[in-house]
């Protein structure tokens, strides 16, 4: 138990009458790459912004390094938000600001001055194999670009845990790829507790320590790679092999 | 009957939502003034952007409402020979009223359109998810900034406008009607009091808050991509016009008693 960096305890979340999350458990241990998988719409992304402590739950607690984050106050909370790096889907970059200043935000935050934040985004930017772009503009870069410097950004205050939305999604296979050896490489360099969601179960096989499939809302299964891929579940086994026949019905559309 | 009656529920029902919840949102962006570090260089830039980037179309507006007062003052008062109060009326109508609600409609058209087409965009593209996760409070990082800066830089356009207002009406009172320059003056000092521009001033500077708060709220709380965005930013507009408008009546008789 000592070990486990991320514990969600039996999570629900409601929008209105969408029950999202029905009763989540997840534990991720120090050092652990734990990849969630799931369809659109599973409540992955809903999971993710419970364990950073964006949204709430109903009911269910989650614990960070042994501290319920879901009773905390908003100064408290920041203090642990400092644990975390985070790569959004869209990099979610702030337009207003250069790349160099994107990178080194939480530092300049927190007090650095401006030429030794520029130094240290420098060095994030080529961590993540970026050069001489510090000064451009966020919307002078590609969708691949964007996203490392998203992750440069994510890692620049020397977080614990890193959290994943959807790394590969809306890139090319290759630079897809690239981003999978950035994330492994983040984890044996930096030791971080990882968190990523996905629906791309190759970048899963890729990255992850352990996999777990959320459907409707709960964990149906999670082990390694291996067990999951040869998993007697026939939802999950549906879902792995991306078969539009079986257990999971996509809704107005009918095998004929 | 019915149906008539739902939608006129459901009208007050989003009404008072909506205000209670600007509300909270005022309460949050006090709390947050009040703690420190101040954003001084996120408040200079957006006092930049209000006020600095307003200050062309207060000119062209100030300038042309100055001239049509004293144009439709001076034909009207002409006819009981009252020409020479022109200065006057137009001094009071533009310190008193013109200045404070064209100055607030002009910041709400241009800079509050502006907040919320920003905070929308940041909202849909998780950037505002990002500061929180960045450890930085949205509030007090994109909000507090932006109503300082409305509280402070509204009363500034608003001089701004007046004095180029009465300078507009000077043009067509002395260099068109040929009327005496010295009584325009005259007249424009002896009936305008001080408490005539603190009031307009008062006026200037809750507009300012409003439009900055109204207009982040819409940003803010943007749901539904590009075109909630679009939403956001009508939404924004529209409301602040019309906070301008009807508090203008609201605040002129709290003042005047």
């Amino acid at each position: 138990m000592a070990d486990s960096v991320i514990e969600v305890v039996d999570v629900h979340k409601s929008f209105g009458d969408n029950h999202v999350l029905r009763g989540v458990n997840l534990r991720v241990e120090k050092g652990q790459s734990m990849v969630v998988i799931g369809g659109s719409g599973s409540g992955k992304s809903v999971l993710m912004k419970h364990i950073i402590g964006l949204l709430r739950p109903d009911s269910g607690r989650v614990l960070i390094s042994g501290v319920d984050i879901t009773r905390l106050d908003k100064k408290h909370l920041y203090e642990i938000r400092k644990k975390f790096g985070m790569l959004f889907q869209g990099a979610a970059l702030f337009d207003s600001m250069t790349v160099w200043e994107n990178v080194s935000f939480a530092l300049t935050r927190s007090g650095m001055k401006d030429r030794e934040a520029r130094m240290v985004a420098i060095e994030k930017l080529r961590l993540v194999g970026l050069r001489n772009v510090e000064d451009l503009m966020p919307s002078e870069l590609s969708g691949g670009m964007r996203k490392r410097v998203g992750l440069a950004r994510a890692i620049a205050h020397k977080p614990e845990i890193l959290l994943y939305d959807e790394p590969t999604t809306g890139i090319d296979p290759i630079m897809a790829d690239a981003i999978n050896e950035l994330i492994i490489k983040m984890r044996e360099e930096l030791n971080v507790t990882s968190v990523a969601i996905t629906h791309d179960m190759h970048s899963a096989y890729r990255i992850a320590g352990r996999i777990a499939f959320l459907y409707e809302g709960q964990i149906v299964e999670e082990g390694a790679p291996d067990e999951i891929q040869n998993t007697s579940n026939p939802l999950t086994k549906q879902f792995i092999t991306g078969s539009f026949e079986g257990p999971i019905k996509v809704e107005g559309i009918s095998v004929s | 009957m019915l149906r008539f009656l739902a939608l006129l529920g459901g009208i007050i029902l989003r009404f008072t939502e909506t205000t209670g919840r600007v509300l909270l949102l005022l309460l949050q962006v006090i709390k947050m003034m009040l703690i420190p570090p101040l954003e001084i260089r996120n408040t200079f830039k957006q006092a930049l952007e209000i006020g600095v980037r307003s200050v062309p179309v207060v000119l062209v507006t100030a300038v042309f409402t100055g001239m049509v007062l004293a144009l439709q003052t001076y034909t009207g008062f002409k006819r009981f020979g009252a020409e020479a109060l022109v200065g006057s009326v137009v001094a009071l109508s533009m310190t008193r009223e013109m200045g404070p609600v064209l100055t607030g409609l002009i910041v709400a058209g241009r800079a509050g359109a502006a907040m919320a087409a920003e905070l929308g965009t940041m909202r849909v593209t998780e950037q505002i998810d990002a500061l929180e996760t960045l450890a930085t409070d949205p509030v007090k990082y994109l909000i507090v900034p932006r109503f300082i800066s409305g509280l402070v830089v509204m009363p500034m356009l608003t001089v701004v406008a007046d004095m180029i207002g009465i300078l507009g009406g000077y043009a067509i009172a002395v260099w068109y009607y040929h009327t005496s320059s010295i009584l325009y003056w005259k007249r424009a000092w002896d009936y305008l009091e001080l408490s005539d521009l603190y009031g307009g001033l008062i006026k200037a500077s809750f507009f300012g808050g409003m439009i900055a708060l109204i207009c982040c709220y819409e940003g803010f709380y943007t749901e539904g991509g590009a075109e909630g965005v679009g939403k956001a930013t009508t939404g924004a507009v529209v409301i602040s016009f019309m906070t301008i408008l009807i508090s203008d009546y609201f605040l002129t008789a709290w003042l005047i008693a």
